[in-house]
């Protein structure tokens, strides 16, 4: 089959591969129909996250059609159209049976790498490096889904794939960014990033109830998705100064809740700060760029919330802990407990509640996908979201 | 910081056997790096004095120099637990297997002593020699959250605990060993089937 492969810091391959078997009793096989990039992949693309390995397939966002189960998987048969969550969670365990799925004790098969780096192991995640279990990734046309019996969720026939496939990931990680923010009457919201994930942070914190939402970015294209379409008023960093531009806009308190959308390789302008992250990234001192993380925490209001959507994989440094100590601010993140939020979404989009296809912008095939990474990290061509087909 | 001696015997005849040896090829010929290794050769002997090296402990290595066998004159230490969500006599019985025993690799294992939900013990026998010894204990995780199974693991390390520093660092040590099986019971019992991935696509040629 063909299957895109990691080989180097911005080197990805579409090559033949042999085609996935089923390993384990709860796996199932998916020919895949869509699959898309995020963000995150191009964290390792970029090569800033360690524990890649060259010929490794990527790839967490996808979907498609069951073509074979393991023998314990009875809720599900070959033919049936299914959407599969990121987090590879068994459903058994401590964390599974209080629905933090992304933290499965039991699926990571290279815990201890995970260990070493952040203490405990979070569960495996699909091509997105072997510290979180080296499992091949949904960018391919045929993809090994463990614990099927569990974790993928039929989609109804009336649903396109187009407003399905984000249910894997960046639609419940937007949720999850702004439920995180415990939203009350009259909040307004921060966000920091506008990218799909940022996007429906925006979408998600007016449906939970937030009165303003204000969205920070550079790029035209996303502002305007993320005022016109959606309803959030906008900064751009490049213009504004992010911390004066909310002081003034929130009566000088400080939005109620803050969202990084943005995580280990943040950009900044005429900041100092930028500059040092740069050079201590490079040198490898540091392994992440804070920046939109310690704008979040300055500009948050006492008493409100910075809720993590964006990636980090390890160290940062110049870390505002006197202002979480002293002014009572509260830090949630976690990856996205996907299996938690995927059928109540799924309601709210075949209710009409939201759209969830608005930010694609490009469709390519599966064997163009090097250029779609290229053009995605660039930001060629107003890439906001790419989708493609196998 | 003089701390408690953790050094084996073993050990201690080594470092200060590279210590002078270090100290004589500086002196030879005397230069800075020569001197920076002379530098070393002295840290290698005070260790010795002292019977102590203080980079075990964030290595997590463990000397027991009195183990309660005849056989093995030192050992090292390896202690391991973990929290298994199901019942304390479901994880007893698939403990009490030998093959699910969280032993060291080619070793024999021998069921020592078993106390039904309580404990089981072993002996590891390498070509007729003990390799190794350890014991599992079962206790009630609190708030009904399953059974905490606690490892106790000794062996007779080859090279010294220099080879269980390098073991260490490489990934292949005992401690991963134990690890390992523990956490691929946990798996078995709640999920029933240990996570892999051997055997999928890559891109690797």
């Amino acid at each position: 089959m063909r299957a895109l492969c990691w080989h180097d810091k911005l080197d990805v391959r579409v090559e033949t591969v042999p085609e996935p078997k089923l390993l384990n009793p709860r796996d199932a096989i998916v020919r895949v129909t869509s699959t898309a990039i995020c963000g995150s992949d191009l964290h390792l693309y970029g090569g800033f996250v360690p524990g890649m390995v060259k010929g490794d397939i990527l790839g967490h966002e996808f979907m498609g059609e069951v073509v074979e189960v393991g023998t314990a998987v009875k809720n599900l048969r070959p033919g049936d159209r299914v959407v599969v969550p990121f987090p590879i969670a068994c459903g058994n365990c401590f964390f599974c049976k209080r629905e933090m799925f992304s933290l499965c004790e039991n699926s990571n098969p290279n815990a201890y790498m995970a260990e070493k780096m952040w203490g405990y192991s979070p569960c495996g995640i699909y091509g997105y490096s072997h510290l979180l279990g080296g499992y091949a990734g949904g960018q391919a046309e045929y993809v090994r889904v463990p614990y099927a019996d569990v974790g993928p969720l039929k989609v109804p026939e009336e649903l396109s794939d187009d407003h399905a496939l984000f249910l894997s990931d960046i639609l419940p990680t937007g949720y999850m960014a702004a439920e995180n923010c415990a939203i009350e009457a009259g909040d307004t919201i921060a966000v920091w990033g506008c990218g799909p994930v940022g996007l429906f942070a925006i979408a998600s914190a007016f449906l939970l109830g937030a009165e303003r939402v204000i969205a920070i970015d550079r790029f035209p294209e996303r502002l305007r998705l993320a005022g016109s379409k959606l309803g959030a008023e906008t900064i751009d960093y490049t213009e504004a100064n992010v911390l004066e531009a909310l002081k003034e806009l929130t009566g000088g308190r400080g939005p109620d809740g803050c969202i990084d959308a943005v995580g280990m390789e943040a950009h900044a302008y005429h900041n100092f700060a930028y500059a040092y992250d740069r050079v201590k990234q490079a040198m490898m001192s540091e392994t992440d760029r804070p920046v939109a993380l310690r704008e979040a925490v300055m500009a948050c209001r006492s008493g409100g919330t910075i809720s993590v959507a964006g990636v980090y994989g390890g160290w940062i440094d110049k870390f505002p802990a006197g202002a979480i100590m002293n002014r009572s601010l509260t830090l949630k993140s976690g990856q996205t407990h996907v299996q938690r939020y995927m059928r109540p979404l799924l309601e709210r989009i075949l209710k009409g509640d939201i759209d969830p296809s608005f930010v694609i912008t490009h469709r390519m095939h599966l064997d163009q996908a090097p250029t779609a990474y290229r053009m995605f990290r660039d930001k060629q061509d107003e890439c906001i979201k790419v989708v493609l087909t196998p | 910081m003089p701390q408690s001696p953790n050094l084996m015997r073993s050990d201690r005849i080594g470092y200060v056997a590279g210590g002078i040896a270090l100290i004589a090829w500086a002196l030879r010929r005397p230069n800075l790096p020569r001197a920076l290794a002379a530098g070393f050769g002295a840290w290698l002997v005070y260790q010795a004095y002292t019977g102590s090296n203080p980079v075990f402990k964030p290595l997590g290595i463990r000397v027991n120099r009195e183990p309660p066998t005849p056989e093995i004159a030192e050992t090292l230490v390896v202690e391991e637990a973990i929290t298994i969500s199901r019942a304390r006599s479901e994880v007893f019985s698939y403990f009490a297997q030998p093959e699910h025993l969280p032993g060291l690799a080619d070793a024999e294992l021998d069921i020592t002593r078993s106390h039904a939900d309580e404990e089981l013990a072993w002996r590891g026998h390498r070509e007729g020699k003990l390799a190794h010894f350890g014991s599992l204990t079962f206790r009630e995780a609190p708030g009904g959250r399953g059974t905490i199974v606690a490892a106790h693991l000794e062996y007779a390390p080859t090279g010294g605990s220099l080879g269980a520093a390098l073991a260490r660092v490489t990934g292949r040590s005992p401690q991963r060993l134990v690890a390992d099986a523990l956490r691929r019971a946990r798996a078995m019992l709640e999920s029933g089937e240990a996570p892999t991935t051997s055997g999928q696509p890559t891109g690797r040629r």
